[in-house]
């Protein structure tokens, strides 16, 4: 940091402290000398020495962990995430709405009518991974990822929010197909009457008699655990690509309806099992922006137009620092994150949101959303690489 | 911090190196009254007048109005002002139940009702009241959790109450109770497929609470009243005119004949705001009837009949 | 359109009731501030006031959707409120938002339905408490249906069939204070979309020349709809003194 420092800025000739005594002292001071540059041609270096959209070194490690159905360390910089996804059985007699809230939907009915299916695959697959919660991430940071955090606390409105824009974009990227996780039963065809059993959970069935139907026994329920090891910034990319990493990873035992013990066998032959075959590859890229006039927030100053506020562009007032780390991360308030996704080479947005200031305009999104597709070939290399 | 006596209050009204008394439930780390404040509140009482020129035995204005969903409830007890939403969600029942549904009221105060309630942090009244409604109303079998059942051990409804406490000015037991009571006869729930039904609801409860305060008893205390007073005194009546409830939480002693003579009281104000309740409904029954929701209001009648 | 109401609840300092027409959520906000937070004094900032927001569902308890939109709106409200002005520094100012009407979230429901909603009803709640704001905003939904027509407030069953969801905040002056995006869509669209956005907020002249009346003649914009809420309420609370001039 120290060598940085006087490489980029020279500091003024009175200040006779370290540098890294200045970035405690003055920590908005000391980033915005690093930014600005020196003369107008020469590009702004941040205080950790990368360009302004530049991320930190991604590693991406999976099937680390024995005992987890899929598993991955991904390391941004010094912000690790591990994720780990174990997949159980929900068997749908265990399901108390299986019955009640399948009969009223008569014209979708999943398990009947297989030609409809694929036509509107995506919208059920959304809705019978949301409506049976399939998809359970949890996130947790770990104790002494950051100095923070103290053991033994109830989880953060940090962990949960991230937890919940996990699952979120789960489900709204339809990442995962609900058909990997179902395990369907082709009853034998008997005739009709003798094969009839009215037992547990059977009842609702009863009124599609016609012909032994291919049912739905149960499903995968994949629990996707997500800890921060440590968090230096970004936490959210971490995670994202740590489940990302970990969802590519997962393989699910090959299994059956057993109808002579009426339960459902797993097969432990590791050939057998099946990998997910998941939708896309959206990945996410978080952006902070830094505000160059410390005072702005001091005064209860006369905000300006949007409109003046794009003239005044000129003498550069903000800068927007990609995969911030948490040094940058506490110096700023307002955020973007943009998660991408590429098909045939052009690039889809899945998900973009900015808050927290009015800086970023939407010309600034614009070219957020290049430097997205950019890290979506870096990130996709990383991932391919494992 | 000992109860001061009633006997003492009555013979020192303006002594204020008196020790503030433990309030027994009600406003928890609301802002004290001042002394001066608390004593003309008693004072006054003595001479049989309430702040609000009401008499001892008489309640605020009730006002309720139904939301456009089903089970939403808009209630205002003068200046307390709730809002209960009933929903109704389908689950697996207890493994010792299998025939019964359930049913649960929650209630999170939060920093709307009044300032002094901190967001997401319990207080003392919480529990209080809670207790209370639970005993009232999920005890007494206000609400036939049998007919909750869909199918035997796979399936049933869960109930579930949520209060919203807006606007606190005393009195949230009683504002709660006939909230939750109203709104589970308006509420419909969803109708499933291997069952057709309504909530059956049986018989409305009420509470009434009767404020002790140096001997002198009244009804429907606001706010200021809560914190002036010693003691509280809660009678739950069901609409057949059962007693389903009686709790004489903290405070001041009371004499026991008081209890005899305040269950009249309360029975009396149950015929009174049982009316009112019922008369919301059938507005807003025929407001929806306007709406030309035939189907919806048939059904809504039938909810009218109440068994017993 | 029905106009929210300011002012309707008596303990706390400030509150406002906002109801979408379109989506049907009703929200009621409430906030306290200045008020000191003894609790969490090791959070409280030296020199600004701290924005605490809870989102209060209807007929759930609080999970871990509430905490991530609590976190957006802290973020865009934080930023709106004057936290530096005198007698702010060190306390709160505690904006409590209650789901009072409209459908229920599930786990896992995208909240973007809700947000502008929960937005308008914190902003009037903060006039409604005199607390300084440094600008006003207005929020709108949008979603892109399949055809990529883009729908303004679709109810919740739209929006779910919807190809992907806008929500934009616009303050006053026209800064871009809020975007939640999601679903599947490129730039382009977007861009679009946010056009459409500044029209509705700010009821600006669109690109070939016409101010966008299309929202309804009464409140031409958002910004406009806000200002006469706040200007009905101010008209009510000095009727005394119209009167006697």
């Amino acid at each position: 940091m120290a060598s940085s420092a006087t490489t980029g800025n020279p500091m003024p000739p009175s200040l006779s402290m370290p540098p890294s005594q200045f970035a405690r002292l003055q920590p908005h001071a000391y980033l915005r000398a690093h930014l600005s540059p020196p003369s107008s041609d020469q590009p702004s270096v941040r205080a950790n020495g990368r360009a302004t959209s530049q991320f930190r070194v991604t590693s991406v490690n999976t099937g680390s962990l024995t005992h987890a159905n899929g598993s991955a360390v991904v390391r941004i910089g010094d912000t690790t995430a591990v994720c780990g996804v174990r997949a159980e059985l929900l068997h749908t007699s265990d399901i108390s709405s299986w019955g009640v809230s399948q009969a009223p939907s008569k014209q979708n009915p999943t398990n009947t009518n297989e030609a409809k299916d694929s036509k509107s695959e995506d919208e059920d697959d959304q809705g019978q991974i949301q409506d049976l919660n399939l998809l359970v991430p949890n996130l947790s940071l770990s104790t002494g990822c950051a100095p923070g955090l103290t053991p033994g606390a109830p989880p953060s409105a940090l962990a949960q929010s991230l937890s919940h824009q996990i699952l979120s974009l789960l489900h709204t990227t339809n990442l995962v197909r609900a058909d990997d996780l179902r395990i369907w039963y082709q009853p034998p065809n008997f005739d009709s009457e003798e094969f009839h059993n009215p037992g547990e959970g059977m009842e609702v069935d009863t009124e599609q008699s016609g012909g032994p139907e291919r049912e739905i026994k149960a499903f995968w329920v994949l629990y996707i655990d997500i800890m921060i090891l440590s968090m230096a910034g970004n936490a959210f990319d971490a995670a994202w690509a740590s489940v990302l990493a970990a969802l590519r990873d997962t393989k699910l035992p090959n299994a059956w309806w057993d109808d002579d013990n009426e339960t459902i066998l797993c097969s432990d032959d590791f050939a057998e099992a099946h990998r997910l075959t998941l939708r896309g590859l959206p990945i996410a890229s978080s952006f902070c922006c830094f505000e160059g006039d410390a005072a702005a927030g001091w005064r209860a100053n006369v905000i300006p137009d949007a409109e003046e506020q794009k003239k005044k562009k000129g003498s550069q007032q903000k800068w927007i620092l990609a995969d911030p780390d948490g040094y940058e991360e506490g110096l700023t308030q307002e955020r973007a994150c943009v998660v991408v996704d590429k098909e045939n080479g052009k690039t889809i947005i899945v998900k973009m949101e900015k808050h927290g200031g009015w800086n970023v305009d939407s010309d600034d999104l614009r070219k957020l959303v290049d430097v997205s597709s950019q890290r979506w070939d870096d990130l996709k290399q990383a991932l391919e690489q494992c | 911090m000992r109860p001061a006596h009633p006997k003492e209050a009555a013979q020192k009204p303006t002594n204020f190196i008196e020790p503030a008394r433990p309030q027994p439930s009600m406003s928890s780390r609301e802002e004290p009254l001042s002394i001066p404040e608390r004593d003309f509140i008693l004072e006054a009482l003595g001479q049989n007048l309430r702040l609000d020129g009401r008499q001892f035995d008489e309640y605020r204005p009730l006002n309720i109005s139904f939301g456009e969903e089903y089970g939403h409830v808009k209630l205002q007890l003068g200046k307390t002002s709730i809002i209960v939403r009933i929903s109704a969600e389908i689950t697996k029942p207890f493994e010792d139940r299998p025939f019964d549904g359930s049913f649960n009221i929650n209630m999170e105060l939060s920093n709307m009702g009044s300032p002094a309630w901190e967001n997401g942090r319990s207080n003392d009244l919480e529990p209080y009241v809670l207790e209370a409604l639970d005993r009232i109303i999920r005890h007494s079998n206000a609400l036939d959790t049998e007919s909750l059942c869909i199918l035997k051990g796979v399936s049933c409804w869960a109930i579930r109450a949520d209060i919203h406490v807006i606007d606190f000015d005393g009195n949230i037991t009683d504002a709660a109770c006939i909230g939750v009571m109203a709104g589970l006869q308006h509420f419909r729930r969803p109708d499933s497929v291997v069952k057709d039904g309504r909530v059956i609801v049986y018989g409305l409860e009420q509470r009434v609470p009767c404020f002790n305060d140096s001997k002198q008893v009244i009804v429907d205390a606001t706010r200021k009243e809560e914190q002036a007073a010693e003691g509280d005194l809660v009678i739950g009546i069901n609409s057949a005119g059962d007693v389903c409830y009686i709790s004489k939480h903290a405070g001041a002693p009371i004499d026991a004949m008081l209890i005899v003579t305040k269950t009249n009281l309360a029975w009396e104000k149950v015929k009174v705001l049982n009316a009112i309740v019922d008369k919301a409904l059938q507005a807003d029954l025929s407001k929806r009837a306007d709406f030309g929701m035939a189907d919806e209001s048939r059904a809504a009648n039938d909810r009218l009949i109440q068994p017993e | 359109m029905v106009s929210p109401i300011l002012s309707q609840l008596n303990r706390p300092d400030g509150s406002a009731a906002y109801k979408c027409p379109a989506t049907g959520y009703n929200i009621l906000g409430a906030v306290n501030g200045p008020v000191e937070l003894p609790a969490r004094r090791d959070a409280l900032k030296p020199e600004e006031a701290t924005v605490e927001v809870f989102v209060k569902p209807g007929t759930t308890t609080a999970g871990v959707a509430e905490r991530y939109v609590e976190g957006i709106l802290r973020s865009v409200l934080g930023k709106v409120v004057l936290g530096r002005e005198k007698g702010f520094p060190r306390r709160g100012v505690i904006i409590t938002l209650a789901i009072a009407g409209g459908e229920n979230m599930d786990r896992g429901d995208s909240y973007l339905t809700i947000l502008p909603s929960l937005l308008h009803a914190a902003l009037l709640s903060m006039i409604s408490a005199s607390v300084p704001l440094s600008m006003t905003f207005s929020a709108a939904l949008f979603g892109v249906t399949k055809t990529g027509d883009i729908v303004r407030d679709p109810s919740p069953t739209a929006a779910k069939a919807s190809v992907s969801l806008h929500v934009f905040a616009i303050s006053s002056k026209g800064h871009l204070l809020l975007n939640e995006s999601e679903g599947r869509f490129d730039f382009d669209t977007w861009e679009l979309v946010h056009q459409r956005a500044l029209s509705v907020c700010q009821g600006t002249a669109s690109a070939d020349g016409d101010v966008t009346m299309g929202e309804g003649a009464a409140s031409a914009s958002l910004h406009g709809l806000i200002r006469e809420a706040v200007e009905d309420q101010i008209y009510s609370d000095y009727a005394y003194k119209l009167d006697s001039i």
